[in-house]
């Protein structure tokens, strides 16, 4: 039972981050650096 | 009137008084992280031999590790830190993403000044407080609902710092711009927009409660590892293990580079919880000005220049001040404080984090039933290891031949700790570091 509903959390949890704009505006600018520190090496 | 209604008045005034009161910290860590950022630079002036700049980089990042675990352990354990990764265990995820930004765009500035020079490559990541602007304003609430005095002294201040800052690093430029011109402007630029997206997550955690020195220890991962990453990839692990061993005689005045700049870190991340990132990266982006009185007065660098070098500096260090200035005197009220709380409150309806803890930490409070932070054994040993560590570099350090000059070192020295000890202390008896 307790399992379930920490299980449950973490899954709100996750999905909360993965339709934050908060966490997907940083990894397009860091996806962005890496591929400009490639392209200008 | 009725004694409830005098109540509630005198709530109103406690609340403005506390608010001001947090905006004028803010603003303190501000000018704080400016100078120990700024000085942050003097030790890795004493490396002149031929290293790297990727291990230049990698060198400091190892100081900053160091210091970003053994510091929240003496100040206020690392029982403090467990309790707020329990209360907001998503923002983790955020202060990896943020060391991981830092680090890449640390390495783009290595390029964009070996391709254009450090005088047009400044003041092009130097608009990372910009974009740090429109975040704060897009994603945070910030400067809404403000009054365009506010506007004009924050973007304002923002725009001269940046006509300062390209004055500064013209009159301190040694060498032409080289080849791949275009090259060196997108890494600049490239730079300031992933330092200027660094502050989401910062912004992100302040306003949901976490304190700054639960932060950058998850921060530090990302920093490190990413650091560590890259200088592999670039150089290979033999050649960068070469590199290390034959630098070991210099390692310590990066490694304590890396120190003095995480006491600038913190106190630029207390700045942008109490005045947001709109104010707090254009007030930590001083360090600039102090970087240069550190390189003049003590290194003795840009003896002999033209009097128009000095015009130069002149003129630039008084448009920073100014910049810094109309920032200072635009800090967040009424309104714009409702509209930040707005903002804080969201988050805590999205991760599920209790709004009294929230409400506690944005007013630098601990919240009701939170135990004191107290220091354990593991602190202590986190502490004396660190400290070994640099004891072990520090003993094989060698102090190198250059031109030093002891009074201005005392006087910048003294300035710096006057304003450790005095922001320190005001952010101790204000929010206990919260």
């Amino acid at each position: 039972m307790h399992r379930s509903s920490t299980n449950q959390i973490n899954t709100s949890r996750l999905a909360s981050i993965l339709t934050d704009i908060h966490f997907w505006v940083p990894v397009a600018v860091l996806m962005g650096g890496l591929l400009l520190l490639r392209f200008i090496r | 009137m009725p004694p409830a209604a005098y109540t509630q008045i005198g709530s109103v005034i406690q609340d403005a008084s506390r608010s001001k009161k947090l905006q004028l910290l803010g603003i303190l860590s501000g000018f704080a992280a400016g100078a120990w950022l700024g000085a942050a630079e003097a030790p890795t002036k004493l490396v002149s031999i031929g290293i790297s700049p990727m291990v230049i980089s990698l060198i400091m990042v190892i100081g900053v590790f160091l210091a970003r675990w053994s510091l929240p352990a003496l100040i206020l354990g690392t029982s403090s830190v467990r309790a707020d990764v329990r209360r907001a265990p998503h923002l983790v995820i955020w202060a990896l993403l943020a060391g991981c930004l830092w680090a890449v765009a640390n390495t783009l500035t290595i390029f964009a000044i070996r391709d254009i020079g450090l005088s047009i490559a400044f003041p092009l990541w130097n608009s990372n407080s910009l974009l740090g602007i429109l975040w704060g304003f897009l994603f945070f609430n910030e400067l809404r609902q403000a009054g365009w005095r506010r506007w004009t002294g924050v973007l304002g201040g923002a725009l001269v710092m940046c006509a300062g800052a390209a004055l500064l690093a013209v009159a301190s430029s040694t060498a032409a711009p080289a080849a791949h011109s275009l090259r060196g402007v997108w890494a600049a630029l490239g730079a300031g927009i992933l330092w200027g997206t660094m502050y989401i997550p910062y912004r992100k955690a302040y306003l949901t409660g976490m304190s700054p020195l639960s932060f950058v220890t998850f921060f530090t991962f990302g920093e490190l590892g990413m650091m560590a990453t890259l200088a592999v990839s670039y150089l290979g692990l033999a050649p960068l293990w070469r590199e290390l061993t034959s630098a070991r005689d210099v390692l310590f005045w990066l490694m304590l580079g890396g120190f003095v700049w995480v006491i600038g870190d913190v106190f630029q991340q207390y700045a942008a919880k109490y005045v947001g990132i709109s104010r707090g990266i254009p007030l930590s982006n001083s360090n600039q000005l102090w970087g240069l009185l550190w390189g003049i007065l003590v290194f003795g660098e840009l003896h002999g220049r033209g009097v128009s070098t000095y015009t130069q500096v002149i003129g630039g260090s008084v448009l920073m001040m100014l910049g810094v200035g109309a920032i200072a005197f635009s800090s967040a009220i009424g309104k714009e404080q409702m509209r930040w709380k707005d903002a804080a409150q969201r988050e805590s309806q999205r991760y599920g984090v209790s709004a009294d803890y929230v409400e506690a930490r944005m007013d630098g409070r601990q919240a009701a039933g939170e135990l004191k932070p107290s220091r354990s054994a593991l602190d202590w040993f986190l502490v004396a290891v660190a400290t070994g560590i640099f004891a072990v570099f520090a003993a094989m350090a060698r102090a190198p031949r250059l031109s030093f000059h002891w009074g201005p070192a005392a006087v910048l020295s003294a300035a710096t700790l006057v304003l450790l000890l005095v922001c320190g202390l005001k952010l101790w008896r204000t929010t206990r570091f919260h």
